[in-house]
């Protein structure tokens, strides 16, 4: 029998011995260690765990394909629960671990670390996607593969204006209506709102009173009464799904009439189920492509969900899963690339990793990526999706470096 | 009396020896010895990561020491303590971001910190007027006021409408070299770490200062039993709502501090859940003991970045261990404090006093 003292004597060596072998784990083998910090667990778990399970999944890809260049990755991912004291502690241990990039999530821990990871020369990245934070000389390690969300809303704005607008009754006859819904205290939210109304001034748009939907609204009845009297063709909408999804159900219950363009966060699989009716004919952005949409790879995503996440029906994954492939690869390729040179430091994978990629193809339905000295915009494309009959299919494209190409180099940037 | 070694039994003969910080030479000595590791040992052995963990422990326990003078030694239960820290940091970045201050100020590094001192008083008056509500209710009442200063405070006010004070990216990013304390720029760990070890000093002393005064002893006796202090002459609400101004005003300290650990903020730094952590912080470590603020904050941030580390290398053969982890270390925390409860219901503070008890009576302890 044991005694308590032996008990205790017992759980005192097995945790001291845990220790032990955790700290002395520490001292890696010849490994390319990258941190990833994702929320399972906080406020925008609900787009969190997907984006997650994901890149564990294309990490496990990129080893068993040979790795960084016969180098596997060991990859650190570690839930914060969308708090940024643990982000910032995290962000230390990454360093502490000698993680050479980060795969960070959202705009809370990406501006909170914005200026660390530039002073520590640190490639981050993140899944947010603000236009803010593609100027170099702001921001030089923070990187992302994706349609940036300015250039999501100008596209939004434009195919709509292409696809929707001439088959309205009031075409040729006055200038169309959009209003804004998003939550004004989100810097998320509020990172296009600029971009698109200067976009919908330039397209010739009367723009409405900005509507203060929460990210966490469940009725928004008064923002849509509010937007009555404007009678807008068209509503923007920049916030997360669920949020959308409530200004969606509002908006079709109160009868406003008007067309619905959602940025790429608001737009997923989950919309459909949670609007129902009113999400028929949503139009979105979306820079990847849908699970289990035919695309190059994609037959990998849906293999590596099987093998490695088999409790997690496919039906039940989303785009997310898909985005997050596409910000691991991306960073493995960067890393593939500075490997070759030898030199695995910060500057190198920005230098010799990301800024050599000249449309880049990733496959997974994204457009090409292109990094340069002076320029973090990955892509020029705004990819744009309609929900209709139960499917989402492409329905235009929107290349703004071609249809502006003075604009897209000297005056949309970093904004 | 010896100087050097405290006999047994008290032996004091007036009350400067008996309220000595320090009463002997051996308590003297390890008090240097203890500076020794503060200010020399840790900060040249540390790398980042370790300073890291120390600045969260240091911001823990300030906030956990307003909590602890409001619940364990007024007896006045909260569950608002993060909007209280979310005032002080608002505040001392709103007034380094957008107040025009006299050159001489800047260029002197002195805005940072006449802005904490702003800072502590703002968030002192903003948790008095939460506090008010403490006149007409107790327990559960009281929590639920509280909880109302989270709400109110950081879900509507700061959120709403001070976050929107100066636009987007402008008043709420603190570039590098914004934070500036005399000739230094705080802007590494290393930094933070001296600054945040002279915040928990001088608050631990000011608090265990006011707690042996007039001041202390009515919080202690509202505490006990609100009706008998007041039978006894105490002006109950008076001491409530000085409790809460104290309680706010580091509260507020350490929200300004926090700041400089940040190259921005926003609400999102200052969720409910801080509150109530802070409480399971306090009730790990002692309720109604200064040292149980200092234990329960070591406790709950080393031994979950222990715990981090611990499991790393279970991750090879347990791939989704390190992403759960979150949810082990919240499992552990609420395990931690059913445990202490029923085990150790006066917390680490109350283990801490009976060792040095041992070693005080040893060997011949009976």
């Amino acid at each position: 029998m044991f005694t308590k003292s032996m008990w205790s004597k017992l759980l005192t060596f097995i945790f001291a011995a845990t220790l032990i072998i955790g700290f002395s784990s520490m001292a890696g083998a010849a490994v390319i260690k990258v941190g990833s910090l994702n929320d399972m667990t906080g406020a925008t778990s609900d787009v969190g765990k997907d984006y997650a399970l994901g890149i564990a999944e294309a990490i496990h890809y990129v080893n068993d394909t040979g790795g960084i260049n016969g180098k596997k990755i060991k990859l650190y991912q570690f839930d914060y629960g969308y708090r940024i004291p643990e982000a910032l502690t995290k962000y230390n241990l990454f360093k502490r671990l000698k993680c050479v990039a980060i795969l960070g999530w959202g705009t809370g821990d990406t501006e909170a670390l914005a200026p660390t990871v530039a002073r520590d020369k640190m490639p981050y990245v993140s899944a947010s996607y603000s236009g803010h934070l593609c100027k170099p000389e702001k921001t030089p390690y923070n990187l992302f593969f994706a349609t940036d969300y300015s250039t999501q809303s100008r596209g939004l704005i434009t195919a709509w204006y292409r696809k929707k607008w001439p088959t309205k009754p009031d075409y040729n006859k006055r200038k169309p209506r959009i209003a804004m819904c998003y939550m004004f205290a989100s810097p998320f939210s509020s990172a296009s709102i600029k971009a698109a109304k200067d976009q919908a001034t330039m397209l010739g748009f009367e723009i409405g009173p900005d509507q203060d939907v929460s990210l966490f609204a469940i009725d928004t009845k008064s923002q849509i009464l509010a937007l009555k009297e404007f009678k807008p063709d068209v509503l923007l909408h920049t916030n997360t799904v669920m949020s959308v999804a409530a200004t969606l159900r509002d908006s079709y219950a109160l009868e406003l009439g008007a067309d619905n363009i959602i940025k790429c966060w608001g737009y997923d699989e989950n919309l459909p189920k949670l609007a129902g009716k009113a999400a028929e004919g949503a139009i979105g952005c979306a820079p990847w492509a849908f699970f289990g949409l035919d695309v190059p790879l994609m037959d990998k995503v849906i293999e590596y969900a099987k093998k490695y996440n088999p409790g997690i029906p496919l039906e039940k994954r989303t785009i997310h899963t898909v985005q997050g492939w596409a910000s691991a690869l991306g960073l493995a390729e960067a890393l593939k690339r500075a490997d070759k040179v030898g030199d695995l430091s910060g500057p190198s994978i920005l230098k010799n990793g990301f800024e050599t990629m000249r449309g880049y193809e990733i496959g997974l339905g994204i457009a090409p990526a292109t990094f340069t000295a002076t320029d973090h915009r990955s892509q020029s494309e705004a990819k744009i999706y309609e929900y209709k009959n139960g499917k989402f299919s492409l329905i235009d494209s929107v290349d703004l470096r071609t249809e502006w190409p003075d604009k897209w180099a000297n005056e949309w940037l970093g904004w | 009396m010896s100087t050097t070694w405290l006999p047994c039994g008290n032996y004091h003969q007036n009350y400067t020896e008996d309220h000595a910080w320090w009463q002997t030479k051996f308590i003297k000595g390890k008090m240097i010895f203890l500076a020794l590791i503060l200010f020399i040992v840790i900060p040249f052995v540390s790398d980042s990561y370790m300073l890291s963990v120390c600045n969260l422990i240091g911001y823990t326990i300030l906030g956990a020491l307003g909590v602890q003078l409001l619940i364990g030694f007024c007896g006045q239960i909260t569950l608002g303590h993060a909007a209280f820290i979310a005032v002080g940091a608002y505040t001392s970045t709103l007034l380094i971001l957008e107040f025009p201050w006299p050159k001489f100020l800047l260029d002197w590094g002195l805005a940072y910190p006449i802005s904490i001192i702003l800072s502590a008083i703002i968030a002192g008056v903003w948790s008095v007027l939460f506090g008010l509500p403490s006149a007409r209710v107790k327990g559960f009442y009281l929590i639920l006021t509280t909880m109302a200063a989270q709400f109110v405070t950081v879900d509507l006010i700061i959120t709403q409408y001070i976050s929107q004070i100066g636009g987007r990216g402008q008043a709420f990013s603190l570039p590098p070299g914004t934070i500036k304390v005399g000739p230094w720029v705080i802007d590494s760990d290393f930094k933070v770490y001296f600054m945040m070890l002279f915040f928990v000093i001088v608050c631990t002393v000011a608090m265990a200062n006011l707690l042996r005064s007039k001041v202390g002893r009515a919080w202690v006796a509202i505490r006990d039993n609100d009706i008998s202090a007041e039978v006894m002459g105490i002006n109950v609400f008076k001491y409530k709502l000085l409790a809460f101004f104290a309680a706010g005003f580091i509260g507020g300290i350490a929200g300004a501090f926090w700041i400089s650990n940040l190259a921005a903020i926003s609400p999102d730094h200052f969720p409910w859940f801080w509150s109530l952590w802070l409480v399971g912080v306090i009730l790990i470590g002692g309720a109604g003991s200064i040292h149980g603020a200092i234990f329960g904050s070591l406790f709950m941030v080393v031994i979950m970045e222990a715990l981090q580390i611990a499991v790393m290398p279970l991750g090879d053969t347990f791939p989704k261990l390190l992403m759960d982890f979150l949810f082990i270390k919240e499992a552990v925390f609420g395990l931690a404090i059913c445990a202490f409860m029923i085990f150790e219901p006066n917390g680490l503070a109350y283990r801490w006093w009976q060792i040095k008890n041992y070693f005080n009576l040893w060997p011949f302890s009976y």
